[in-house]
């Protein structure tokens, strides 16, 4: 399969997406310094700043997730490659303030190295920084392996519940305590039903065939299922969502939030025919489907599928989901 | 006769590892293809950019500087794990040349143990995990026993590149336990893995380097 992509030199692809991304919200966000997004309202330096950073080609993340009662700044790597730790620890400089700064990591393995790098530089440094990991992928292991575990797009609620708390006001400490809560009580599913190609190499990033679908990773033959024929939407979301479940140990009465994230060539019909059966599923079961989002957040290229992230919301974590934020990917108000 | 390294003597070195790089970095993208995304060849050209601009820009500096900057500016490469890995390989080289204007055969070795050691801080990855350290791990083995033995400097460059190379070629029987690479299980059975052939380069790179200087 030869790529269609409408695409420059590859060499220029990062800074010439991340320019036309600047162009296409201008007072949300702006470039800064060695190519960091900043929200052009700056924060108030008395309160918390979040900064994360990640692999290009995913967008509308990381970036799209900079904004009021979101992040403050995003380090954008090139095309799938975490940024190197000189970049990030620049980040942390220009978020440096008293109140502290708390560095959101999804777990990759470019991504954890260059922030644990970054995080060591920063203290030598004297920075006030805190990290939390976000790693909610049930297909990589069990929940007692989080190592094993890949974040996805579970990344954007505890960007959102963390944004909120640092724009109330509160610590550094509460915000972490917030984040790392939300990030424990979160599960995701990822579906592919067909591939995408690296939009510098032309290369095939992953291959799936006719009438197959994969569900999780599979590489374990754990949740999910991994390669199986391909389903209808409502008979697809039955097992992603009873694996989700039993994941979480999610019980009747339970309040979630439920995430559809298209990561490509998956349309918003399809997704909206799952988030129905999944509201479906959960008045079933007795759950309250509390929250939900759907859309495109975290995206690999053309791939086709979703990812279905739920978290479990406390009434605290209900109100910094609801308190308004601002930015490309993600406004509420 | 080579027999210290000096800061001329590392350029040569570090330079030779980049034109290994460069003439090979279509087989570094095609080997990542199979498990990875098939950007591994770019990253490593990038990567070995940023080390030349860095030997530029280091003439009449002292070894540790030199290798500092390397490792910094291959740590800038946004390139994945890969600029973290290799990155804190010659940030650790650097450490070990503290106050250090020459390396002799014990003190290359010593050098080049203190760089694994920073490449093993970033990764719980093992010999048999078909990563980089596979190629690596035997490369500072064999260029300790050579010194051990009394070998001159290219002698321990010469069974470094020899043990890289051969820790590099094993990594074909390995499934992946590491990197992206891992998901595709027994898929990974087959094809050596991109990360131990570009450390097995930079290790031929570096005998060549010297032998092309000498």
């Amino acid at each position: 399969m030869a790529m269609k992509k409408l695409v420059n030199k590859p060499e220029n692809l990062v800074q010439e997406l991340l320019e036309g991304f600047a162009l296409a919200n201008p007072g949300k966000v702006a470039l800064e310094g060695s190519n960091l997004v900043v929200r052009t309202t700056p924060k108030l330096k008395d309160k918390v700043a979040l900064v994360t950073l990640g692999g290009a080609g995913h967008e509308p993340a990381m970036s799209g997730f900079v904004g009021e009662g979101m992040l403050d700044i995003s380090v954008p790597g090139e095309i799938f490659a975490a940024p190197g730790p000189p970049r990030v620890v620049e980040a942390l400089r220009a978020a440096n303030r008293d109140a502290g700064v708390l560095l959101i990591v999804l777990n990759h393995a470019g991504d954890v190295m260059s922030a644990n790098l970054a995080m060591g530089m920063a203290k030598k440094e004297g920075l006030n920084v805190k990290q939390v990991l976000t790693h909610e992928d049930i297909s990589g292991g069990p929940r007692s392996n989080p190592d094993e575990r890949r974040g996805l797009v579970g990344c954007l609620p505890v960007i959102k519940v963390a944004g909120a708390a640092a724009e109330q006001g509160r610590s550094l400490d509460e915000c972490l305590a917030i984040a790392e809560r939300m990030e424990a009580n979160m599960a995701t599913l990822a579906l592919a039903v067909s591939g995408a190609t690296h939009p510098s190499t032309g290369d095939v990033i992953a291959t799936i065939a006719d009438g197959e679908m994969v569900v999780g990773m599979g590489q374990h033959g754990e949740a999910g299922g991994g390669t199986q024929s391909l389903k209808s939407a409502d008979e697809t979301t039955d097992i992603m969502l009873a694996a989700l479940l039993e994941d979480l140990q999610v019980k009747a009465g339970d309040e979630l939030f439920v995430v559809l994230n298209g990561v490509g060539s998956t349309t918003l019909m399809e997704l909206y025919l799952v988030l129905r059966r999944a509201g479906q599923i959960l008045e079933s079961k007795g759950i309250k489907m509390a929250r939900t989002l759907v859309g495109e957040f975290l995206t690999v290229q053309e791939m086709g599928g979703f990812q279905m992230c739920i978290g479990r919301l406390d009434d605290e974590l209900k109100a910094l989901w609801d308190a308004p934020c601002n930015s490309p990917a993600l406004t509420v108000k | 006769m080579l027999d210290a390294i000096g800061c001329t003597e590392m350029s040569a070195m570090l330079r030779g590892a980049a034109a290994q790089i460069r003439d090979n970095h279509e087989l570094l993208g095609k080997l990542d293809s199979v498990g990875g995304d098939g950007d591994h060849g770019i990253t490593m050209v990038r990567a070995m950019s940023h080390l030349e601009k860095a030997v530029d820009a280091a003439s009449g500096k002292d070894l540790k500087s030199l290798l500092h900057d390397v490792g910094w500016g291959i740590l800038g490469v946004d390139g994945g794990a890969t600029g973290p890995l290799l990155g804190m390989f010659f940030m650790g080289m650097s450490e070990a040349a503290e106050d250090i204007e020459t390396l002799d055969a014990l003190g290359l070795t010593d050098a080049f143990e203190a760089g694994l050691a920073g490449v093993r801080a970033q990764t719980k990855a093992q010999p048999g995990d078909k990563t980089m350290v596979d190629a690596l791990v035997p490369a500072v083995m064999a260029a300790g026993c050579a010194a051990e033995d009394g070998g001159d400097l290219l002698s321990v460059l010469r069974d470094a590149a020899n043990a890289a190379a051969a820790g590099a070629a094993a990594t074909k029987d390995m499934q992946a336990r590491f990197g992206r690479a891992r998901n595709i299980k027994e898929l990974s059975i087959g094809t050596p893995d991109a990360g131990a052939t570009s450390v097995s380069l930079i290790f031929a790179g570096f005998l060549k380097g010297v032998e092309a200087n000498g």
